[in-house]
């Protein structure tokens, strides 16, 4: 079957076509990362200017790359939440256009299935299978027993990871996004400050970040008061111990009461050195599968493989009502 | 044969028509609640089913290209871009407003888009015999102050269904050399860019 996958969530323009959400034929992807980075974070009426400005480019390199016709496809998976509602109405209406013209069925795919499905493009999926879902928008822990079932275990009660990472990036006055920066200093630091671990032994699957982030913040305040010296590579190592030591505790606690299989880590942050290193060293009993670098960020392979087993799940499609919904559930149907 | 899609979302308005050898022969002209983007496809397919046509036998799109609602004129020129890009025809571009403008039959006709707090896109246009020319450019202006400038009687509409045959053959319709450049007129760069530049001073 070939799949059609559109991702415009976010500030990412992508498309791609690939095999059963297996063979990868093409995954375009025009990052707009460098005009938002002018503003420290995504500027939601510049993204979706930016997407419709390099729709049908993009479109036209997956096509042209995976040397197949539209009349070819099979299936149109893209992208319906959450994220942006200006830049998903993009995607989808595009995706519903190539539907209309061609005929071909489309479905509607969440984001996160996206994240978690980049996995099985690399490492088959075993079930039952923890998914740790770490990005700008999302710390999810996400237990499924079979494809395309998702059972949400726990999630945070304020800020999500990347989040937090963007605003730390901010106060220390590193760029945006705060995500890869402050991990590469962090690499060059060591703990020299101690951060409260929040929620780490809570009877559930919860996070919260809120609250470390204040005390960084507020530490870094302090000291600026002071006059004292803030070691910065110091503070991203603090930091990240402190985040990934959550994370980390938290995927065990879940991979030990569900006896999970198979451990993978899906999202942005899960590009992250520090949070690769610790799950591998820490769990070993259990795969712990991370995406390629390509498919960690926002691309649409992802969601041509998520579109799949959607279908094979569920065998149906979507019709033209089909919308972008800035706010949705990951198991909206059940 | 000649099959002509004219498509505008910029108002709340949702106009698509379809014109084959310069009869209008389906349109639609409803008033949306903020939702051009779930209604314009089964809109679309239920106009091309009437006539037993698919997207593929179109020869040409008209697309409205604002100034108007962004998030709403984006739904449109996504959808036009897409026609024009998958089966290779010509896209032209008109003014929103000159589509609103199309429904009337004054000689002069101010049509206008709310902005919210008494702000409005509006122009000028002087009409005759069924051509419309702009008298100003289209601006972002305070309402009342605007038209304060004209000492002529004029028709100040917000809405009106487009006139299809005045539209294909006006002489405000922009041709596009290469559909990827195909995006809306805004009229203004965003607010982030404004405050940016503001910053600067
Ligand atoms: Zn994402």
């Amino acid at each position: 079957m070939y799949v059609l996958g559109v991702e415009t969530s976010c500030d990412e323009t992508s498309v791609s076509v690939t095999i059963d959400g297996k063979e990868v034929l093409s995954n375009v992807v025009l990052s707009q990362i460098d005009i938002h980075k002018e503003y420290g974070g995504v500027v939601p009426e510049i993204a979706s200017r930016e997407h419709i400005k390099g729709i049908t480019y993009v479109f036209d390199q997956a096509m042209k790359e995976a040397k197949i016709e539209y009349e070819d496809l099979d299936l149109i998976a893209v992208t319906e939440g959450p994220g942006l509602i200006g830049s998903l109405l993009i995607g989808v209406n595009a995706a519903k256009v190539i539907s209309l013209n061609y005929h071909i069925p489309i479905i509607g795919v969440h984001h996160i299935t996206g994240h978690i499905y980049a996995s099985n493009i690399e490492h088959d999926f075993e079930f039952p299978l923890l998914a740790l879902v770490v990005s700008g928008g999302h710390t999810e822990l996400i237990l499924m027993k079979e494809h395309f079932s998702f059972e949400k275990l726990g999630e945070t009660q304020d800020d999500a990871v990347g989040e937090a990472y963007d605003k730390i990036a901010r106060v220390l006055g590193l760029p945006y996004p705060g995500g890869p920066v402050v991990d590469k200093m962090a690499r060059d630091g060591e703990e020299e400050y101690h951060f409260p671990r929040p929620m780490i032994d809570s009877d559930d699957f919860n996070f919260s970040f809120s609250g470390l982030k204040s005390h960084v913040i507020n530490l870094n305040h302090n000291m600026k008061q002071r006059n004292e010296e803030i070691h910065i590579a110091n503070f991203c190592r603090s930091f990240q111990e402190a985040v990934t030591d959550v994370l980390v505790a938290k995927t065990i606690k879940a991979k030990d009461q569900y006896q999970v299989k198979q451990v993978i880590v899906a999202g942005g942050v899960a590009a992250n050195s520090g949070l690769r290193q610790k799950m591998k060293e820490q769990i070993t009993d259990v795969p712990v599968y991370f995406p390629s670098m390509k498919y960690c960020t926002d691309n649409a392979a992802m969601i041509s493989a998520a579109g799949y087993y959607k279908y094979k799940k569920e065998q149906k499609y979507d019709d033209f009502m089909l919308n972008g919904s800035s706010r949705l559930e990951i198991n909206k149907e059940e | 044969m000649s099959k002509i899609l004219i498509v505008d979302t910029a108002t709340k308005y949702i106009y698509l028509s379809l014109v084959i050898d310069n009869h209008e022969v389906q349109s639609i002209y409803q008033e949306g609640i903020n939702n051009h983007s779930v209604t314009i496809i089964p809109f679309l397919d239920e106009l091309l089913e009437q006539e037993h046509i698919g997207l593929q036998d179109l020869d040409e799109v008209i697309v409205g290209v604002g100034p108007g609602s962004y998030t709403g004129v984006r739904i449109g020129v996504t959808v036009a871009k897409m026609i024009g890009y998958l089966n290779n025809i010509p896209v032209k571009t008109i003014s929103s407003l000159a589509l609103i403008a199309s429904s009337s039959d004054a000689e002069y006709v101010i049509p206008y888009v709310d902005a919210r707090r008494g702000n409005a896109f509006i122009t000028c246009f002087k009409q005759v015999n069924g051509k419309l020319d702009f008298v100003t450019e289209e601006s972002l202006e305070q309402i009342e102050t605007y038209l304060e400038q004209f000492d002529f009687t004029y028709d100040f509409i917000a809405e009106g269904k487009p006139n299809a045959n005045k539209i294909i053959q006006s002489n405000l319709l922009q041709d596009i050399d290469e559909i990827h450049e195909l995006k809306p007129n805004y009229l203004r760069i965003t607010e982030a860019e404004r405050n940016k530049h503001g910053n600067h001073d």
